[in-house]
């Protein structure tokens, strides 16, 4: 009746675990009983769950992100505090087992959960409001995405509770990830939570992609495009073209694992490195996929806080493309030690040393926009600069990988992980902060307390490097990534620091709660009154803050670059009004809740396929093909707005 | 019915039903594309199993005549064309082949340098012995 | 800088700066993306095939198993789909219900027979112990073909409901815009199958 679900799966006897998921479920009881008690369903159902509005969707993404954030932060200090302790003889106080599915939630989660759903969630929210479109492509379908990925987040925290988590690090390598070395559940969450979160990246690629190309304001040319819709561009095609092969990869691992297939296990013929080339194919454009819309958020801010147009827009769009195709022609750089010899070998890592060069071109763009400009050092400017400082490092760390001989000694070490932490925190998550600061207005109408994100910012910056300085240095001394402890006591004091630079972090990550607190609080001093709190340059600072939900009353004609930037200087901010456009009536999608509805049956579904309930999925999979039809006959999408609901509404500034 | 159109700047292929003078042309363009798919199809069936053609060339004729073949059903079935929103889909395509050429090719000259630095599945399970 | 009040003049424009296409456009243009990273989901099928296909673990291989003639009218059955299917998309254009049925009808015979025979070969193959659970080559093979088999039937599943769809709802453009996806998606697996017939059945020597 419950497949191989039983009383066991639940942590009674491991006092971690059992505190860790009685804690969340407290909180997440906490959370649902103030929403019932202040009334607040209706309003969270009608404006927020069945949304379509690309706004509150991309908010929701960052909010996901946000909560994600801290679930595997806390799996970091875990980690820290453990090495901290376990030198010599020491044991620390996580057992092996443990340790492992922690380092590999903290991977899984860290990439998947917040790094890919903070940066959609970015780009949703912006692009298309930068490019003067009134929403993405298929607003229902994004609403899909986001559920899809929700209930991936679902998954991967329900392992908590019931049963255990993958131990096989974040990418789950057969054969240990096969059948006859991970017997348990732990893998099948893994994999069902990536493939189900899988589809809604995919369909948000898509979506994105076709919004970018087939819905821009007239007069926005390719060459006028915001620098961000560019690396936005840039990002969701490879998401199109990339996520495909981590499907059918994790597929063949799952038909390997539920249906005897031999894909990558080693009897009968199997090959387990077929599965190591297939996901780093996927895996390194998903890295790109990542830094992208990051580079795009620096190329804005940069430019915005000092006051002058980002310098070589056409270098960036071509070297934006550039990093695009060649981000699929380096992936063997991720098991140079496997073996394909020195030939093959040499070619991807020639290869992985000319990817830096558009991106140095980059970062030569970004120091001469901030050369000779008025600059502001506020928030967003703050993360951008440190941003410069901390990804320089972290490419060169990588440009020194790159070359096979040096990733012989240093492949799997702990220089392997502080070189992708350098450029992923410095990189993205420095990026995630700075669009998160400064887009923050435009979605809510206030600004976040200054001095406190600034706090965050240095928490982060000076957190970063006591954390992660210590491991480019054990790593050159023999040190090897996810041990649980190690025998050399002389590794113990770097270990200590690099503890204190996690706590560190952590300051910032409590701060950035409180900075939320407080902003809201203090919102009607820090109020955004004009839409435009940072002297911006492109569309999305010509609507009101926060936009109406259909963001442009008239779309604007544009002729320019920076189109604001100019209409600020020659006409008093106001756009000039596309041919055509006219207070005629508008037509706005209506919510839909057939995203939460699909999300929960492939939760559902997603269950019952890693506890083997096979009739639930069937039912689960059923439901969705119902839910879909009941869509299909759906004909009334939209509600009509008249030339007076926009007329006292309107986005354009006052 | 068409009301969603109105938000969008109006274009020459409305939703209007086609002209009667299109049906043929749009007949025969049918029929050419099924004709050329059959008689490629049959080439490469009859590639395959013949001995007129040089041993290892006919991998090659084959892969020739595949491709001749999904260019045929791209022209004559998708419509694939340079016509001014065809750019987009051209653009689209080449990514999709060339992402698709580095993931085959790339993969088979990979596992193929792998395989040859290995022991080999027999000689391994030989040693475990 | 920026003139005044008058738009710029469509003469001469760039298409890029036309401003948003049209509903279908977009649609047809979404639906492609998709198609192409199908495609891409394939070809990671494809270059597994490539690399396990000879290492059948001392078990049957291609060239014992695969039987060209009925995969020649498999390849019939499906290709003789595309153009019924084309026909359909006429009949569409033409608001001609009959046509369209017919044509549907059509598709939806010819894909059922290219599944049948699918099958049966699955069901011989499986009764003479040449399982996915035998060899890697054989799990490759029936992940890629059953693959793409998964697809036909979906797509089946589809037509069918795109029938009734036309039947209650009828020419509306929404129903129009999911007919020519269902076309594009339908053409789209007749591609995959030349890829399959040639590497899987074809290079099978």
């Amino acid at each position: 009746m419950f497949g191989r679900l039983t009383w066991d799966a639940f942590p009674v006897h491991d006092p971690i675990p059992l505190f860790a998921a009685g804690f969340v479920l407290l909180v997440l009881a906490g959370v649902l009983l103030l929403v019932t008690v202040k009334g607040w369903w209706p309003t969270l159902w009608r404006d927020w769950i069945t949304s379509v509005d690309h706004k509150r969707v991309g908010v929701m993404y960052v909010l996901l992100a946000l909560v994600m954030l801290v679930r595997g932060f806390i799996d970091a200090l875990m980690m820290r505090s453990q090495l901290a302790l376990a030198a010599g003889h020491a044991p620390g106080y996580l057992p092996p087992a443990h340790y492992d599915q922690i380092f590999s939630a903290h991977g899984t989660i860290m990439i998947f959960f917040v790094g890919m759903t903070f940066m959609v969630g970015l780009m949703n929210f912006a692009v298309p409001l930068q490019i003067g479109a009134r929403d993405v492509a298929f607003p229902v379908l994004n609403s899909v995405s986001f559920w899809l990925t929700a209930a991936g987040v679902l998954l991967v925290n329900v392992s908590l509770v019931v049963g255990e988590f993958a131990r096989t690090g974040w990418l789950a390598y057969p054969p240990l990830s096969e059948l006859a070395f991970s017997p348990g559940v732990g893998v099948d969450y893994y994999l069902w939570a990536l493939q189900i979160s899988g589809v809604g990246t995919l369909l948000s690629g898509i979506n994105l992609t076709t919004t970018i190309l087939k819905m821009r304001t007239p007069g926005m040319g390719y060459s006028r495009m915001p620098i961000f819709t560019w690396t936005a561009l840039a990002s969701n095609l490879l998401i199109i073209a990339a996520f495909p092969i981590l499907t059918a990869t994790l597929g063949m691992l799952l038909l390997d694992r539920y249906l005897g297939f031999h894909f990558f296990t080693n009897e009968a013929g199997g090959n387990a490195m077929m599965y190591v080339n297939l996901i780093w194919a996927w895996g390194h454009p998903e890295v790109y996929i990542l830094i992208l819309p990051a580079f795009g958020i620096f190329s804005e801010v940069i430019a915005t806080f000092s006051g002058k147009p980002l310098f070589g827009y056409r270098s960036m769009a071509i070297a934006t493309m550039a990093i695009c195709m060649l981000s699929f022609m380096v992936w063997l750089h991720h098991f140079f030690t496997m073996g394909a010899g020195a030939d093959v070998n040499g070619f991807f890592g020639i290869a992985t040393t000319i990817i830096a060069v558009p991106t140095g071109v980059k970062i030569f763009n970004w120091l001469f926009t901030l050369y000779g400009g008025t600059l502001r050092f506020e928030t967003p400017l703050l993360w951008a600069i440190g941003f410069i400082v901390t990804f320089v490092v972290g490419g060169a760390s990588g440009v020194l990988l790159a070359i096979p001989p040096a990733d012989f000694q240093l492949h799997n070490s702990l220089f392997l992980v502080a070189h992708f932490h350098n450029v992923i925190i410095g990189g993205v998550v420095f990026g995630a902060f700075a669009g998160y600061t400064y887009w923050f207005p435009k979605a809510f109408g206030f600004r976040l307390h200054d001095g406190l994100g600034k706090a965050v910012f240095w928490c982060w910056f000076i957190g970063f490097w006591l954390a992660f300085l210590p491991l480019y240095a054990l790593g050159l001394m023999g040190a090897t990534r996810r041990m649980q402890h190690y025998p050399e006591t002389g590794w113990q004091p770097f270990m200590v620091v690099a503890l204190v630079g996690a706590l560190v972090i952590l300051a910032g990550i409590v701060l950035t709660g409180v900075q939320l607190v407080v902003s809201v609080r203090a919102r009607e001093r820090l109020r955004d009154a004009n839409g435009d709190p940072w002297d911006g340059r492109t569309l999305e600072w010509a609507t009101r803050s926060p936009p109406p939900a259909w963001n442009f009353g008239v779309l604007p004609q544009v002729s320019g670059l920076d189109e604001f930037w100019e209409a600020k200087r020659c006409n008093g901010g106001a756009l000039v009004a596309a041919r055509g456009e006219g207070a005629r009536p508008l037509q706005v999608p209506r919510p839909s809740a057939l995203g939460v509805v699909l999300a929960f049956f492939a939760f559902v579904a997603g269950f019952a396929l890693v506890w083997h309930i096979l009739w639930l999925a069937g039912l689960a999979l059923s439901c969705i093909v119902v839910a879909c039809l009941l869509r299909a006959w759906q004909t009334e999408h939209e509600v009509e707005l008249n030339a007076a609901d926009i007329a006292g509404r309107d986005g354009a500034r006052p | 019915m068409d009301e969603r159109d109105q938000r969008h700047a109006p274009s020459d292929d409305q939703e209007r039903p086609g002209d009667a003078a299109d049906w043929k042309s749009r007949l025969v363009k049918s029929l050419l594309g099924l004709a050329a798919s059959i008689v490629l199809t049959l080439a490469s069936f009859w590639a395959a199993g013949t001995h007129l053609v040089w041993g290892p060339g006919v991998p090659v004729l084959l892969a020739a005549l595949a491709i001749g073949q999904m260019g045929v059903h791209l022209v004559f079935f998708l419509h694939v064309s340079s016509g001014p929103e065809g750019t987009n889909t051209i653009l689209a395509l080449a990514f999709g082949v060339f992402v698709v050429a580095l993931v085959v090719f790339g993969s088979l000259v990979i596992m193929a340098n792998l395989d040859a630095g290995m022991a080999g599945m027999d000689g391994l399970t030989r040693m475990q012995r | 800088m920026n003139a005044a009040t008058t738009p710029v003049a469509e003469v001469g424009m760039s298409i890029s700066e036309r401003g948003p296409s049209p509903r279908t456009v977009i649609v047809g243009y979404g639906f492609w993306l998709f198609l192409l990273s199908d495609i891409i989901l394939f070809s990671a099928l494809f270059a597994a095939y490539a690399v396990l296909s000879g290492r059948t673990a001392d078990g049957p291989s291609g060239a014992l198993l695969f039987h060209r003639d009925s995969v020649l009218i498999e390849t019939g059955c499906l290709l003789l789909s595309s153009f019924t299917c084309a026909m359909m998309s006429l009949a569409i254009e033409f608001r001609r219900k009959d046509w369209m049925l017919l044509g549907a009808g059509l598709t939806l015979a010819l894909g059922a027979a290219f599944l049948w025979l699918e099958l049966t070969e699955f069901g011989a193959m499986l009764a003479h112990g040449a399982g996915p659970d035998r060899s890697a080559f054989l799990s490759a093979f029936f992940a890629l073909v059953g693959m793409h088999g998964l697809h036909v039937s979906l797509g089946l599943g589809w037509l069918v409901v795109m029938m009734a769809q036309v039947f209650t709802l009828g020419w509306r453009a929404m129903v129009r815009d999911r007919l020519a996806c269902f076309a594009l998606f339908w053409h789209a697996l007749d591609i995959v199958w030349i890829g399959v017939f040639t590497i899987v059945y074809l290079g099978a020597r």
